[in-house]
């Protein structure tokens, strides 16, 4: 996959968060007894103590319901935790108010097994609109959003409505929707869920690929044959 | 975000989902329609009630015991009284004249009668230009404590009558507008909601790709604009042929050619307009802020 990195820095709030993201440490993704509950008293989750360096690719694994969608979503700050503290590339989330959120997002690529793509956008806006809420022009991001469904193989679906795509494919414009900003961090909850043996392979590789350039990956599912026979680490909920 | 990237946007929310665009301005439109209607006949009956009265103007009757000198004094003083067009002195004789006119063939039943039986009187026109029905009962009363000046008639019945059924309209206007204002309210910002929770995949989706609120809020507020414009604009349009078909109708006709029907005045066609525009997009705003709190 070729991905061209042109600046995304529209506005000065932006261009904060990206100072301060940014920082160099080598832990981009810190957990500090982190715990979850929801009233009146589910406790999804205690006391998650968790540190995942820079450029490392990380299985979250467990039984479904154990709290691996929340744990992305709390990354995410989709939801807040109930105590402890999350730090993302030294940044507390803690701190990061409800306006800042979305700045924060555009530098973690998120996938999902059931894809979320807008089924009235053609493939080429469904990606295109991850670089246009950051204030990006249609034209100055067409090149860029070109390049990145070049490299998950749909340049020749471009023009093509999701509903007219395979699930695969449909994954592959997610994964071209999460990272054509680029993001330091790429979480993925069970994008391979939905797909057969062959779709999960392309996701996998393209997964590996994204790693490689150098995006540190949250990987959750409970597929237990997809990290098997591999090297990474393996965080069990 | 950029004008010219929320212009865009909008352009192509509006393209993607007219069938719910066109069913809401409809809607904007048929409820400011209602109201805008009703506005339209309170002014009217307002206006025939201004006009009516001061058409009429004042009739003033002197006591029979006044001297004849002093007749061309309290002409005079009636033509200085502001807003007085025209004074006319009626003599007893005249009056008696008019009466005979008016009895036509019955006016044998004044054989006998003294012809001064009837009180002096001056017919006063008042300008209508600069004149209120207010002002000329207050004029009508000032009057009336001269000591000269028996009795002042101005058409109080007729008036006090149109008053009143104007009072219960302008009363059941105020009523009717409050509920079509609550109904339109309510309606307006259900089809809102209902657009809003139509879209709520978009909007979860563009939340998650780092969309801002403004992001996300101005194409819909812009829209909502437009939906107000257009609604109010439609609604407007609708009522001005309705004018236009009423003024063909009192032109055409003998019985009534006097009553002049008018258009609502521009300040109260830029407040409607306003007042649609500010409600869809408040409400706009409002379902908005639901979401995206959440």
């Amino acid at each position: 996959m070729a991905f061209s990195q042109p600046s995304l820095l529209p506005d000065y709030i932006e261009a904060i968060f990206f100072i301060m993201f940014f920082k160099g440490s080598p832990v981009i993704i810190r957990l500090q007894k982190v715990t979850k509950r929801y009233p009146p008293d589910n406790t999804v989750f205690s006391d998650i103590d968790l540190e995942i360096e820079r450029g490392e690719f990380i299985f979250l694994t467990g039984p479904s319901g154990i709290g691996k969608t929340t744990m992305l979503r709390l990354l995410f700050c989709a939801e807040r935790p109930t105590s402890g503290e999350i730090w993302i590339d030294g940044v507390a989330l803690s701190s990061v108010s409800n306006s800042q959120i979305p700045y924060l997002r555009r530098k973690i690529g998120m996938i999902f097994q059931d894809f979320r793509l807008l089924s009235d956008h053609t493939v080429f806006d469904n990606v295109a609109l991850s670089l246009e809420v950051t204030g990006l022009k249609r034209e100055q991001s067409r090149d860029r959003v070109v390049k990145v469904l070049e490299g998950v193989g749909l340049a020749g679906k471009m023009r093509q409505y999701p509903f007219q795509l395979s699930g695969g494919e449909q994954q592959r414009v997610a994964i071209a929707r999460a990272v054509v900003n680029r993001p330091a961090i790429v979480l993925a909850d069970e994008p391979t869920g939905n797909l057969d043996q062959e779709r999960t392979n392309e996701v996998m590789m393209l997964m590996e690929e994204l790693n490689a350039r150098g995006a540190t990956v949250v990987f959750a599912t409970h597929d237990d044959r997809l990290y098997k026979n591999t090297h990474r680490r393996i965080v069990k909920l | 975000m950029s004008l010219v990237i929320i212009c865009r946007r909008t352009l192509s929310d509006l393209k993607q989902h007219l069938y719910t665009q066109l069913v809401t301005t409809v809607v904007v439109s048929l409820s400011i329609l209602i109201f805008s209607f009703f506005t339209l006949i309170y002014f009217n009956l307002h206006q025939f009630v201004e006009r009516f009265g001061t058409e009429l103007g004042l009739v003033v009757f002197l006591t029979e015991k006044t001297p004849q000198e002093k007749i061309p004094v309290l002409y005079q003083r009636l033509t200085g009284l502001p807003g007085v067009e025209r004074v006319t002195y009626i003599s007893p004789e005249q009056a008696f004249k008019r009466l005979k006119d008016y009895l036509k063939d019955e006016k044998d039943v004044l054989e006998g009668i003294d012809p001064k039986f009837l009180p002096p009187s001056f017919e006063v026109k008042i300008n209508r230009a600069i004149f209120h029905l207010k002002k000329l009962r207050l004029l009508a009363r000032e009057i009336g404590h001269w000591p000269e000046v028996s009795r002042v008639q101005y058409g109080q019945t007729w008036i006090e009558r149109l008053e009143s059924f104007l009072r219960f309209y302008r009363i059941l206007v105020l009523v009717s507008g409050v509920l079509l204002v609550f109904t339109a309210a309510f309606v307006v910002a259900n089809t809102i909601k209902l657009t809003v929770y139509a879209r709520q995949e978009e909007l979860k989706v563009m939340r998650l790709v780092g969309a801002t609120n403004s992001f996300i809020q101005g194409p819909f507020l812009f829209e909502a604009f437009i939906q107000g414009l257009l609604g109010s604009g439609l609604a407007i349009g609708i009522v001005f042929v309705c004018y236009r078909y009423l003024q063909g109708l009192t032109s055409g006709s003998e019985l009534l050619r006097g009553i002049h029907v008018y258009f609502l005045p521009w300040p109260y066609i830029l407040a409607i307009i306003t007042i649609s525009i500010l409600f869809c997009v408040s409400g706009t705003a409002i379902s908005m802020w639901r979401f995206l709190r959440q």
